[in-house]
């Protein structure tokens, strides 16, 4: 199995990963690269990939410059498709362009004040070490341990970041961030408001959580997410955002843009619930955690419900030393439409990375999980491996897994390998025969097929909120589960 | 009436027929044991009894407890009291031994268990397994051993405390402290429990460390001879072809064996 010492030819740059055919990218990329021509689904994703090189500080353009050239981008740009191999599609045709248009990016007028129910209900009651509550696109909850604060913690809104902590911000904002490659991520860097800060002093160690929360409450608001989160050196702590949506019936946008830095030996478990309801809600965001030196990052995506989603999600070890372990589970149900694409990016070496997601689907929902690993040149001792196991629960639905492997380096190892399950039968017929009827056996063996990753979330609260989500996924899909069942 | 009652049995697969006409009678507190040779239909009567979706009953009935449970759903049967050990227990990833047998307590129960009392139920479960404590934490059958499987197995009927336990084969496949150690949980639940147990078995192995009173053997989907213990001896001095010659008819016809 395992591939050691391949080499590849390193991917093809390519700035836009947008439809073929779009107006030309306006605006340079960050990184410099010219835009590509590309035809359409001829490519994985992997082959169109290259790292996410910096859009902000490494050519030092103020915020408001950053904020400038995006709407350019924006203005020039058609919103994005994704496709791959001529199988899948990811579209945003069917999102109102009304949510799109320049006038709606005007502060929210509907704005309510209050935190929405949605997350007094959902957030587990527990001790923690903050919270920030950004509803629509303003911060509508924000509290922090004052031991904390006084211990230099930083927990704010982006916005009062870069007027109270500039020096701090500037150099990491937009670090490795795009602003160009989309319409909707130059959405997200032009017209971002609110927004979460989260800093972390050197030689901390805080045990509870530091809870993020994007919360819609309603339809017709187009949200932009934006989080940089910093952890000093020697640092340890645990993140947990929270993707939520009371159940509406109309469309609702979130293009989220996340960064996450660890400074040399710092450790972090980054978690993520979401869970946008019943709603048509978009979700289209890029997500970078950066590993420095002997740094730690586990990190675990729960993608449990969203009406299209899309997550373009980087993990990348940037100083020798780093590792990390990259876990996601994924559950579809309905018509959703979840659309993964995950780097395991060594930049140097020694690094170590472990890739492990698990995906379930009912209904006629479709998810694709395109894992890639890429190692860079001179990323010696570089040792990894992703895999990705799915479980189908009914005839319409689809499960699409497209690993790929690029490497650079001669001295590493990196391999893949993944499964493709259903319900078995017999295991079924076992617990039956302990008394267990059959939405109970299916339960646990759904269950029993994630459990292994939720476990690894080391955070009981958040376990039983996970768990308690992918019960009523699975009573929800029930009769659909039990005649696909017995079809067979 | 006896609590297992079995009545003219026929079962069919897909494609052809394995019990034709099977009558037994099982009480509480009673060991019996079931040979026969490979494909005699031992095992189709062991998941039959369960309600394994995949053997038709074409023909007869079974009551348990005065109740037909002929059509009942098999988590119906374990609950009115019947137990399987399977011959091939299944792995169920992701669920430990524990949590499992909490579930399938809980499922009896019209409250949940209180922890203290599964706890000290879990404990005296596993002393007379002689099973590390361990053991309970992993996740059921998955990465287990032959002879672990079979311990988890006897672990599980002991928790689960049915009327009436059916063996399959439990004894294939294990080593002799393995066997001996299922062998002594059966009949110690048996002695304090007052548990009713159809062994099921190819060997005579088995039966030398649980004694039963009745005995049946199985050819060719019909039980064509039963006694006491006396008839394991026979069969050991001499086999199931001397047998299967002198009931003659009954096994004669169908050579699928």
């Amino acid at each position: 199995m395992t591939r050691s010492a391949r080499r590849l030819a390193r991917a093809r740059p390519v700035t836009a990963v947008s439809e073929p055919g779009n107006a030309p990218v306006a605006a340079p990329s960050g990184n410099g690269a010219a835009p590509a021509k590309v035809k359409a689904g001829r490519h994985r994703e992997a082959t169109l990939y290259q790292a996410l090189a910096g859009a902000g500080a490494g050519d030092g353009r103020s915020l408001e410059q950053l904020r400038a050239d995006a709407r350019v981008a924006f203005q020039a740009l058609e919103p994005p498709v994704w496709r791959r191999s001529g199988f899948w599609t990811t579209s945003l045709q069917s999102l109102s362009p009304d949510l799109l248009s320049e006038q709606r990016q005007a502060p929210d007028a509907g704005a309510t004040a209050g935190v929405p129910e949605v997350v007094r209900r959902t957030l587990p009651d527990r001790p923690r070490a903050g919270r920030i509550v950004q509803s629509a696109d303003a911060v509508v909850q924000l509290d922090l341990d004052p031991a904390l604060a006084e211990q230099g913690v930083i927990l704010c809104s982006l916005e009062e970041a870069f007027r109270e902590h500039g020096e701090l911000v500037a150099p990491w904002y937009s670090r490795r961030l795009t602003i160009d490659r989309h319409k909707l991520e130059a959405a997200n860097a032009a017209f971002w408001r609110g927004g979460a800060f989260l800093y972390v002093p050197p030689g901390l160690v805080v045990e509870a959580p530091f809870e993020i929360v994007y919360a819609i409450d309603r339809p017709g608001v187009a949200q932009y997410g934006r989080t940089l989160v910093l952890g000093g050196a020697t640092s340890e702590f645990r993140v947990h955002e929270y993707d939520l949506a009371e159940d509406f019936d109309g469309q609702a946008l979130h293009a989220g843009a996340f960064e996450l830095y660890l400074q040399d030996g710092a450790r972090c478990r980054l978690a993520q619930f979401q869970d946008w309801g019943s709603g048509e809600v978009f979700d289209v965001s890029t997500r970078f955690v950066g590993v420095g030196r002997d740094a730690y990052c586990h990190w675990l995506p729960a993608l449990l419900g969203g009406h299209l989603v899309r997550q373009h999600l980087e993990l990348a070890v940037m100083e020798p030393g780093g590792d990390m372990a990259f876990r996601g589970l994924l559950f579809t149900e309905e018509q959703e439409h979840l659309d993964v694409f995950a780097v395991d990016l060594h930049e140097t070496g020694p690094s170590g990375g472990d890739v492990h997601w698990r995906g379930a689907a009912t209904g006629e929902s479709r998810a694709s999980f395109e894992g890639l690993i890429q190692i860079n040149p001179g990323a010696q001792q570089t040792h990894t491996y992703l895999q990705f196991h799915s479980m189908m629960l009914s005839p319409k639905a689809r499960i699409d897994a497209i690993p790929s492997v690029l490497v650079s380096a001669d001295d590493v190892s990196a391999s893949h390998g993944g499964t493709v399950g259903e319900l078995d039968e017999t295991a079924i017929f076992y617990m039956q025969s302990r008394g267990l009827d059959r939405p109970a056996a299916v339960r646990v063996i759904v269950e029993g097929f994630f459990e292994p990753l939720v476990a690894e979330l080391q955070d009981e609260a958040l376990e039983e909120l996970v768990r308690a989500k992918v019960a009523s996924k699975l009573a929800a899909a029930s009769e659909d589960i039990e005649a696909y069942a017995t079809s067979r | 009436m006896a609590d297992l009652e079995i009545r003219d049995l026929h079962v069919r697969t897909e494609d052809r027929e394995i019990l034709r006409g099977v009558d037994l009678e099982i009480n509480r507190g009673e060991i019996h044991a079931l040979m026969g040779p490979n494909g005699s239909g031992k095992s189709t009567l062991a998941n039959t009894l369960l309600g394994h979706p995949s053997y038709e009953i074409t023909e007869g009935s079974i009551s348990f407890k005065g109740e037909d449970i002929t059509e009942a759903e098999p988590h119906e049967r374990a609950k009115a009291g019947l137990f399987l050990a399977f011959q091939y227990p299944v792995s169920i990833p992701g669920v430990s031994v524990a949590n499992f047998l909490r579930m399938a307590i809980n499922a009896k129960r019209e409250e949940p268990i209180q922890v203290k009392e599964f706890r000290n139920q879990l404990q005296h479960a596993v002393e007379l397994l002689d099973v590390d404590r361990s053991f309970t934490s992993r996740h059921l059958n998955d990465g287990f051993s032959g002879g672990e499987k079979k311990r988890a197995e006897i672990l599980q009927m002991a928790m689960l405390a049915p009327d009436i336990a059916i063996l399959d084969e439990t004894d294939s496949g294990l080593d002799i402290d393995a066997l001996r150690t299922v062998a002594e949980g059966v009949q110690r639940l048996h002695d304090e429990q007052g548990l009713g147990a159809l062994i099921i078995t190819h060997y005579q192995r088995i039966l030398h460390y649980v004694e039963p009173e009745f005995v049946h053997i199985l050819m060719d989907g019909r039980i064509v001879l039963e006694g006491g213990v006396e008839l394991v001896e026979r069969l050991e001095r001499e086999g199931y072809d001397q047998i299967r010659q002198e009931v003659g008819a009954g096994a004669a016809g169908d050579s699928s064996v």
